[in-house]
């Protein structure tokens, strides 16, 4: 089962977006599309051709695909509990994390090779907010560290409720409230951005793609979701007591990927966005809660 | 129980240098009265049942209701909703309080001894450290309070520390708190002039 961390990965990929969708409609008091409309534009996009601006050069007509790419290298090194991942070692949550900012190397100078004042724009900030929110995973992950013993995801998570100690709750409570944060970041979802804006001037990852299209556009949705998924298989990870069965572990998988889509869904539905001055003191936020994870483990050691 | 009560205090204190509207800070004071009237009543096993008592109403009452509500009509009175607007940003606050936190880490574990808990300690002396960024890197006054009110809570919950050695302490600590909630309140707070957003003397 060492495929079952990609497998859940891919799953909740399929679901997730479309969660999110109907429950903005519903809380909104609309009909709304259906749980698989994403993938149908996802689909009518693949069908297109892409239509590449003269300016551009091969690095921008690569960069979907290395973006693509990363997310999927990076899902490999997700474990479902104590089924573990395709790939591990000793840090390569170092690995999972730099393999994921590769490819948003490749997006963020993509936008600028499109020469658009705009897109460089979109591509400045993009860069300063995953800046800014590194640190917090990497302190999280720190703390787990500490906590386990442990330098690998799938060591991690093994160890992670099977310490005995009950304070292992406070580090999941903040766990799943970092990696919250860290995912509605990431994949560019509210408070910090919205995939749905049509503003240039308030527009973060949303205005680094406006020049891509047909399939180009296709691959950038579907690394999206992927991370998406990534991110909620983390947060179960960190939530989900390891030795529990395959029924119950599964059941309980299917529960927090709804529950994280809903929650997004519930954030984007009753919450504005911030004002783009707002966004580093709220991802700097995210850090400061994880330092404090870190604190208490740094006294627990002592 | 303490030590969950404890992390959620230590997340107020996060919250307390990321936000920037008066009535958070008020909020979030009365969410610390409120964790430390827990902590009292979990960690005070070996003080008497009458003293226990008198600890936990003076928090309750007086932390997590009577202060908030006094702010609350400063701040109806006052019309000042957010900190001044040369206040240092609060990026840069939350910076500081990571920094104190790490601080605050390093002198406990440099202080520790068997009479306080080194997890009181930190989150003591990292409520001292995040009170006074308050006070230094804001310009109202109603700041000022309440940073004052921070430390004051620090104060308190290094009394329930060592409150099972000397219960006494804790009772200077709840004297205190009172006399702060009079005399700064009373004196500074409902004295303020009615919408009045630039505070820049004491006698404004």
């Amino acid at each position: 089962m060492i495929v079952a961390g990609l497998l859940s990965v891919i799953l909740s990929a399929l679901f997730l977006p479309g969660i999110i969708l109907r429950t903005k409609s519903i809380a909104s008091g609309r009909k709304g599309p259906g749980i698989f409309q994403p993938y149908r534009d996802i689909a009518v996009l693949l069908k297109k051709d892409s239509v590449f601006s003269k300016t551009t050069g091969p690095l921008f007509r690569m960069a979907p695909a290395v973006s693509l790419a990363t997310v999927i290298c990076a899902s490999f090194f997700i474990p479902l509990s104590r089924y573990g991942a395709l790939f591990s070692f000793d840090g390569d949550f170092i690995f999972f994390s730099y393999i994921l900012a590769s490819g948003k190397f490749f997006s963020i100078i993509a936008a600028l090779d499109t020469g658009s004042s705009f897109e460089g724009m979109g591509a400045n900030r993009e860069a300063f907010f995953s800046m800014l929110i590194e640190p917090a995973f990497f302190i999280l992950m720190s703390t787990f560290i500490m906590a386990t013993g442990s330098t690998s995801f799938k060591e991690i998570y093994e160890n992670f409720t099977v310490t005995g100690n009950h304070i292992v709750i406070i580090f999941s409570i903040i766990g799943v409230l970092v990696l919250l944060q860290i995912a509605l970041i990431e994949t560019s979802r509210v408070p910090v951005d919205d995939p749905k804006t049509h503003l240039e001037l308030t527009m973060i990852h949303e205005v680094m793609i406006l020049d891509n299209c047909g399939f180009d556009k296709a691959l950038i949705h579907i690394s999206t979701y992927l991370k998406m998924a990534i991110y909620g298989l983390l947060i179960f990870n960190v939530t989900v007591p390891y030795n529990l069965g395959i029924i119950q572990q599964s059941a309980f998988l299917v529960l927090t990927q709804v529950l994280f889509a809903v929650t997004i869904g519930l954030v984007e539905s009753f919450r504005a966005r911030n004002k783009m001055n707002k966004n580093p003191k709220y991802i700097l936020t995210v850090s400061a809660v994880a330092w404090i994870a870190f604190a208490i483990i740094l006294i627990m050691t002592k | 129980m303490v030590n969950y009560l404890i992390v959620l205090f230590a997340l107020t204190l996060v919250y307390f240098a990321s936000t920037e509207r008066i009535v958070n800070y008020i909020r979030l004071i009365g969410i610390q009265g409120l964790l430390l009237c827990g902590i009292a009543l979990f960690e005070l096993s070996e003080v008497n049942v009458l003293n226990l008592v008198l600890i936990a109403a003076e928090t309750l009452l007086v932390k997590t209701f009577l202060m908030p509500y006094l702010l609350y009509r400063i701040v109806g009175n006052s019309g000042v909703t957010k900190v001044h607007r040369l206040a240092m940003p609060a990026f840069y606050t939350l910076l500081f309080s990571i920094f104190a936190l790490l601080i605050s880490v390093i002198l406990a574990d440099s202080m520790l001894n068997s009479f306080v808990s080194i997890v009181f300690m930190t989150t003591a002396l990292f409520t001292i450290f995040v009170g006074l960024l308050l006070i230094i890197t804001h310009r109202l006054i109603i700041s000022h309070i309440i940073g004052f009110m921070v430390i004051e809570n620090a104060v308190f919950l290094f009394s329930i520390a060592a409150g099972n050695r000397m219960p006494v302490l804790i009772n200077i600590g709840i004297l205190l708190d009172i006399f702060a909630g009079v005399l700064i309140l009373g004196f500074f707070g409902l004295r303020l002039k009615s919408h009045s957003n630039e505070l820049t003397k004491l006698k404004d």
